[in-house]
């Protein structure tokens, strides 16, 4: 009896086939124009849109749990913390836009409407995935049963990250030497 | 025409490529940061590409927890390099990692 037996088939749907080509196209794209763009705050833009292209990438191969974390954990979290950098440091100018502008009203309904399309589409077709309602549970065994060292070294991790992050933003700065300071150690 | 494991692993590579680019070319810690999520993220596709087309749909949970767990790293990666880079803008005014040559 073979270990391995017939592999998975690939995708063949046209549809499918050809929305993940353009995915990945438009991925390599926004991350190139990432990494060569000279504007900061266009490249962590580029970047939030590769976040969610690797999304939509999930959408077609992963199941919807990781598409959800993705979209709204992760993209959420690096745009956030990327923003509040730019914002401490080289500054984002705010919008001249009020908020309660008939702009805002608009756009905040547009993007109301394409995320209950998207979220009807999901939850009435099985296109791309079926959404499963048991997978939550299964990946909650898998990550607490199958990997439990990997989960407590994650735990560990993001709590050491958690406090690095505070202790050197908490950390007072030192005088640069170019502006008259001394620092210890090489000025190399 | 059809998406298979191969189309999605020259994604994943090209990507890994791009971010190798931008942590060995560019000088900006804001867009080598960016670099080595776009290396995190490949290997995370490269996972669920494997749990979804290769032999890891034996245990197709496999290679969602694995990208889960890359993308929490990422995460904690990029809050740590953050703090670094500004502190290293309060000091210098700039993210350019070699900004202290003068």
């Amino acid at each position: 009896m073979p270990l391995i037996g017939a592999l998975p088939q690939p995708i063949t749907s046209a549809p499918v086939v050809l929305f993940v080509y353009l995915v990945l196209i438009l991925l390599l794209g926004s991350a190139l124009a990432s990494v060569l763009l000279r504007n900061t705050l266009y490249a962590v833009g580029a970047f939030a849109a590769s976040m969610v292209l690797v999304a939509l990438l999930y959408l077609a191969i992963a199941p919807f749990l990781l598409v959800a974390i993705q979209l709204l954990v992760f993209t959420t979290v690096s745009a956030a913390l990327l923003i509040g950098l730019l914002r401490a440091t080289t500054g984002v100018r705010t919008s001249s836009v009020g908020r309660l502008s008939p702009e805002w009203v608009i756009g905040a309904a547009l993007s109301a409407v394409m995320f209950a399309m998207l979220a009807l589409v999901l939850g009435a077709t099985a296109w791309p995935v079926q959404v499963c309602c048991a997978l939550p549970l299964r990946l909650g065994d898998t990550l607490t049963n199958d990997y439990p060292v990997a989960f407590a070294v994650l735990a560990v991790i993001l709590a050491s990250a958690a406090l690095g992050t505070g202790l050197l933003l908490a950390a007072p700065t030192l005088p640069s030497p170019r502006r008259g300071g001394s620092r210890s150690g090489s000025s190399q | 025409m059809s998406a298979g494991l191969n189309l999605v692993l020259v994604a994943s590579a090209a990507l890994f490529a791009v971010g190798a680019f931008a942590l060995v070319a560019r000088r900006s810690a804001v867009i080598m940061l960016l670099g080595t999520q776009f290396m995190f993220m490949a290997g995370s596709i490269a996972f669920v590409a494997f749990a979804q087309f290769g032999i890891g749909k034996i245990h197709s949970t496999a290679g969602t927890s694995m990208a889960l767990y890359a993308g929490a790293v990422a995460v904690a990666e990029l809050a740590v390099g953050l703090a670094m880079a500004a502190l290293i803008y309060r000091q210098h005014r700039s993210f350019a990692l070699d900004a202290d040559r003068g």
